[in-house]
């Protein structure tokens, strides 16, 4: 086996007071310590260095990509995209940021749209009435809980009730932080209170 | 957009126990760690990658990196894919005397679950060494694609949407493991 210099960095010196010398291990030392099957299992070795031949190679990628492309099922664009979509909610669940875009109702749409389906389609499918469907897409209303259930049974538990309420709940955190008329109005409700904080 | 982390089940093959584990961005301090930990990583060097995209795979309850990935992300239309450009799993997880098992696959997996998420369809790929042609197919489901270019004869190993969500079900899917 020819030794490929690319991913190996075959010897490091260092000043001589340091009085080592780090050898990068050759692919033909790995191959000595470990089978084949180990070494798929647990590296993966850089391509061409060569500019040239890195453009050819990608190049040739994509031929092979643009034929896939053709090729690939309606049923597999679907897949891919509702992963992408059910993807970025988990990872904008994840994040300590809010971004005021991401609201229950934006991903709500997005999930309608990459269906194909209209919303007045949509809100039939899940026995919804459409007015209450769109003023949830638009913000002018919070979903119920029969809806974020309905959701989860349409997408066949791909997208479950769970991750709707988080959304939801990230969404509502927000708004309390940054509007306090939300708590505010409700005091004429509230006869009695406490007359101490916890903390002070 | 904006990376985060992402929790993922290795196993300690002693015991056969699943233990918490993250992978997440590399930072300037863990490229420091891994040049001062050479005889962990001793396939690679680290170093010259500093400017790319790197992530790292480290149990949850200690900074002791396990695993290291760099992707290029190849968001022109034509390409639309993610490239492993090199993977090391840590030497002592490596082979019969492994500590810890599934270290490389829930990299993999990662690299398809950021493929879908970038909007490439789950479309991953990586260039082999000739000699392990046959081992990325059986062991992560890779579709070998051979290409006869003017300077030598190579090729690609590919995942497309079923493969890399079969990667994703297998690696990163709690309910599998």
């Amino acid at each position: 086996m020819k030794i490929n210099s690319s991913p190996v960095r075959p010897i490091i010196k260092f000043r001589s007071s340091e009085r080592k010398i780090v050898d990068m291990k050759s692919y033909k030392d790995i191959e000595k310590k470990h089978s084949p099957e180990e070494i798929a299992e647990s590296l993966v070795f850089p391509g061409p260095k060569d500019p040239d031949k890195r453009a050819e190679m990608l190049s040739a990628f994509r031929e092979i990509r643009k034929q896939q492309k053709e090729n690939q099922s309606e049923e597999s664009k679907l897949i891919s995209q509702l992963l992408q979509l059910k993807f970025l909610i988990e990872d904008y669940l994840k994040a300590d940021s809010f971004n005021k875009d991401f609201y229950f109702g934006y991903f709500l749409k997005e999930y309608i749209t990459r269906l194909e389906k209209k919303n007045k389609q949509f809100a039939n499918e899940i026995d919804v009435d459409p007015t209450e469907l769109s003023q949830i897409i638009n913000q002018h209303r919070k979903p119920t809980e029969k809806i974020i259930y309905r959701l989860e049974i349409h997408s066949n538990r791909n997208f479950p009730a769970i991750m709707w309420f988080k959304i939801l709940e990230k969404e509502r955190a927000y708004e309390l932080l940054h509007d306090k008329s939300i708590v505010n109005k409700e005091k004429n409700h509230v006869k009695q209170q406490l007359h101490f904080s916890l903390l002070t | 957009m904006e990376l985060v982390t992402l929790n993922v089940n290795i196993k300690e093959t002693s015991t056969g126990s699943l233990l918490e584990a993250v992978i997440e961005p590399m930072t300037p301090a863990d490229f420091k760690v891994i040049k001062k930990s050479r005889e962990k990583f001793d396939k690679f060097d680290w170093s010259q990658y500093r400017q790319k995209e790197v992530y790292k795979l480290r149990r949850r309850d200690n900074d002791i990196i396990l695993g290291l990935m760099c992707l290029i992300d190849h968001t022109d239309d034509a390409t639309d894919a993610i490239e492993i450009e090199l993977l090391e799993v840590s030497s002592e997880n490596i082979g019969q005397r492994k500590q810890l098992d599934l270290i490389g696959g829930c990299l993999i997996a990662f690299a398809c679950r950021e493929s879908f998420k970038r909007g490439h369809r789950g479309c991953v790929f990586l260039v082999p060494k000739t000699s392990l042609l046959n081992h990325y197919p059986a062991r992560y489901g890779f579709e070998y694609i051979p290409l006869k270019t003017h300077n030598r004869p190579g090729g690609f190993m590919i995942l497309y949407e079923p493969g890399a969500r079969k990667l994703i079900k297998v690696y990163l899917d709690e309910n599998q493991q």
